[in-house]
């Protein structure tokens, strides 16, 4: 019955030649979506605004509209409307593996493409570019990453802040006390309660923490980027076929410029679920990204 | 020595003990007896306190143990108590079941308590077992050792409740000759038993409880070959030929 | 799955100072082995009284300890930990709060934090097993000790606790070692004990299953040694001629 139905679909497509890639047999990714007739979406719970879930545990936000964009796409190269979208959720530990084992066909949250994840998974080209910063109370006197001497700074464990600052302090001999909170809603939490002076991570992310503050205009993001993080959409390993797809879609959203109606909504509008405003106007790195697309990582840039 | 005034005990609805008046003098060995659940155990647990009272008065060496001022444990201290069950320490080694009490009530010092624990095991025949542990001795050789033990606090009178129900008949024996030698020797003893030749031998006075009343009291050998009582009769002559 | 295994990622260097991925190992195994004996030491004192307490006459003591059990049993850990951690020291006075948060160094404060959560937590269980192994004692035992005049204190001290405590020694074992499994919930205040350091490997190298195999065959070592050494200290404390004892 499978072999018919799909005998008939290539027949038809082929004698259609819609695309031409169809004419050829699906492979790695699309082969699993089209026999499966699901795609499965990895998503965040709070990665605000890139990917969280809304208050009818929804996943929304920035990435989940590119991700969502990557679907139509993938139904329109299929050929299936009616193709079933199965969204699910991920963690920090848990996004590399699920992807690697097919729990998961590509995930787009707030994922930094960098040399060691790319041994494991692909990724597609940039969809956001970071300054890892810091976030402080205006009364706190720090303007900078070298007024953190012998301050207790905290940071997300697991993130790419948390081993900058951790190294920086190591080189640089500052006597840092530096904490690895669970989350970023803990992080915020320990430099709300007075234990850390500052907050070190992804600006994006501060602004989002900071829009979630009691008194938002107490604090502030300051100091220069110590590095730059290019997001992208994970995905299994060689698989170009996929990949193409997803990245087609992504540039072709670049191209339109339609990335910038996307951004302003979810970086310079009230978000749900608490109608919040990050006021996170676009930085020239995101601009350069969108302007020449890459999957390569910051690093290698 | 022990002296019970009107003494009553309710568990509950049940009147274990009913308006029980006693006196055990000083050199004198009484034997209680009586069917089971007739308050016979109860009666002697209330002389330390074990068993509190709810009206009445029992004086024990001058003292009312139940009045509340009564340093119960000093009291305890110079009343020796036997279990039906031995209740062993089994933790602990022999001469240490024996030394534990001296050593902590007492505050005797370590030797002195080893040299009485030693003389005491001498006594029951022992000696030679002071370094097992309970659960290493027959029943009957864990019933010596806890008169031994009993006898440590040197105390002025020594109560027993059922010491031989709980032991295999050849051990019997070995129990009661210990405590005829320590009645020959003076000391004040309350024994409940249904040892009714150690009754006859030893005992000075023998009670028969039934319904939480002293029922009888008389010499064992009154009480033996004429009881006065109905239940008296019935309970001897189901004791000495169970089977009818 | 087409997961990329390299098994020398230990030895690797982390990007930070010298220290390569088997540096935060053992640092880590260092911190989880120093919560949970700390842990244990306040759960097995305050344990031990409270179990105690639960076998009182005293209506009063026992209720206090009933109702600590209850408390202490029912919210769960993780809860606990986040009091402890954020809302107990705000409740101190300002001077204590400052020394707290900011002169103590952060590894210091999530450390006495989590000792104090996890010996509280673990003191409830304790409670438990200890009044069990009292409970189960023969009656007679007690009796035999008050009827020698001894104090209630040298009731417990020399004839109940000692062979309670040989009773419920395989109980108190698996406690011993549930702490320890515990402790990684100090991960979550930023302890960098065992889970905290397998996390950060597993983050910074992405080679996540090498981290948490790791991580695994550290806790089960632990754990093996641990209940090797509580069966030692259950065969030297055996009584011969009991529970299979020597005869």
């Amino acid at each position: 019955m499978r072999f018919t139905s799909r005998l008939i679909c290539t027949a038809t497509v082929g004698a259609l030649l819609a695309a031409p890639a169809m004419s050829a047999e699906l492979t790695g990714t699309l082969k699993k979506i089209k026999d499966s007739g699901t795609i499965v979406v990895g998503h965040r719970d709070a990665s605000i605004p890139f990917s969280y879930l809304d208050n009818n545990q929804q996943p929304i936000g920035y990435s989940m509209d590119l991700a969502n964009k990557v679907v139509a796409a993938v139904k329109k190269e299929l050929k299936m409307p009616g193709l079933k979208v199965q969204y699910n959720l991920v963690t920090s530990q848990t996004r590399i593996p699920l992807v690697q084992n097919g729990t998961v066909d590509f995930e787009c949250g707030s994922t930094t493409n960098n040399l060691e994840r790319q041994k494991q998974v692909d990724f597609s080209v940039g969809i956001f570019e970071i300054g890892t910063r810091l976030l402080t109370k205006k009364t706190s006197g720090i303007k900078d990453f070298t007024d953190l001497k012998g301050k207790n700074v905290v940071t997300t464990a697991g993130t790419t802040s948390e081993r900058l600052i951790k190294a920086m302090n190591a080189e640089k001999q500052m006597g840092m006390n530096i904490i690895s909170a669970k989350d970023h809603g803990e992080s915020f939490l320990m430099a709300e309660s007075g234990r850390a002076v500052a907050f070190m991570m992804d600006d994006a992310l501060l602004y989002g923490e900071m829009a979630k503050a009691k008194a938002p205009a107490e604090w502030v993001v300051t100091g220069k980027p110590q590095s730059f993080e290019i997001y992208g959409c994970m995905m299994r390993k060689e698989d170009p076929a996929f990949k193409k797809v997803v990245d087609d879609t992504i540039k072709a959203t670049y191209k339109s410029g339609e990335i910038n109606k996307i951004y302003t909504k979810w970086f310079m509008n009230p978000v749900p679920p608490k109608g919040l405003n990050l006021n996170f106007p676009m930085s020239d790195e995101l601009k350069g990204l969108i302007k020449s697309p890459t999957d390569k990582s910051a690093e290698q840039m | 020595m022990i002296r019970f005034m009107n003494v009553h005990k309710w568990f509950k609805d049940l009147h274990v003990l009913n308006d029980v008046s006693l006196t055990v003098a000083a050199g004198e060995v009484v034997v209680v007896c009586g069917p089971s659940g007739s308050g016979k155990s109860t009666l002697i647990r209330t002389v330390n306190q074990l068993e509190s009272i709810n009206s009445g008065e029992i004086w024990v060496d001058g003292k009312n143990v139940a009045d509340p001022k009564t340093d119960l444990n000093a009291l305890r201290a110079k009343v020796g108590f036997v279990f039906q069950h031995f209740n062993l320490y089994p933790h602990l080694s022999v001469l240490d079941n024996i030394t534990l009490s001296p050593l902590m009530v007492k505050k005797m010092e370590r030797a002195a308590a080893d040299k009485l624990a030693l003389q005491l095991l001498e006594r029951v025949g022992l000696a030679h077992k002071k370094d097992a542990f309970p659960a290493q001795l027959s029943g009957g050789q864990q019933q010596r050792v806890a008169i031994a033990r009993g006898l440590a606090m040197q105390p002025q009178v020594m109560l027993f409740d059922e010491p031989t129900s709980a032991l295999d008949p050849e051990m019997i024996g070995e129990v009661l000759h210990v405590m005829k030698d320590l009645a020959e020797s003076g000391m004040t003893m309350m024994v409940v038993t249904h040892e009714m030749g150690f009754a006859r031998e030893v005992a000075d006075r023998v009670v028969f409880v039934d319904h939480g009343q002293i029922i009888e009291e008389a010499q064992p050998e009154e009480f033996f070959m004429n009881p006065q009582h109905d239940r008296a009769k019935q309970f001897l002559r189901q004791l000495l030929t169970p089977m009818q | 799955m087409n997961y990329n295994w390299d098994w020398n990622v230990f030895f690797k260097s982390t990007g930070i100072g010298n220290e390569i991925y088997l540096d935060w190992f053992v640092s880590g195994l260092g911190w989880t082995i120093a919560v949970a004996l700390a842990g244990w030491i306040i759960a097995l004192a305050l344990g031990s009284l409270l179990g105690v307490m639960r076998t009182l006459p005293n209506k009063t003591a026992s209720a206090i300890a009933t109702g600590y059990v209850e408390l202490f049993r029912n919210v769960p850990l993780l809860v606990q930990l986040f009091i402890w951690y954020f809302l107990v020291p705000d409740l101190l006075p300002e001077k204590a709060q400052i020394w707290f948060k900011q002169d103590l160094s952060p590894a210091t404060s999530a450390y006495l934090s989590v000792v104090v959560c996890l010996g509280l937590f673990t003191a409830a269980r304790v409670c438990e097993q200890v009044r069990t192994g009292i409970q189960a004692l023969p009656k007679g035992q007690n009796y035999a000790a008050m009827a020698m005049g001894f104090q209630q204190a040298q009731v417990y001290r020399y004839v109940l606790l000692p062979q309670a405590f040989r009773v419920i020694i395989p109980p108190l074992t698996s406690e011993f070692l549930n702490i320890f499994k515990n402790s990684s919930v100090a991960s979550l205040i930023g302890l960098m004990e065992l889970l905290a350091q397998t996390k950060q490997t597993a983050e910074f190298s992405a080679n996540l299953f090498e981290a948490f195999t790791l991580a695994t065959v550290l806790y089960f070592v632990l754990n093996m040694s641990l209940m090797k050494l509580m069966g030692w200290v259950e065969t030297r404390l055996r009584v011969p001629g009991m529970m299979g004892g020597a005869k």
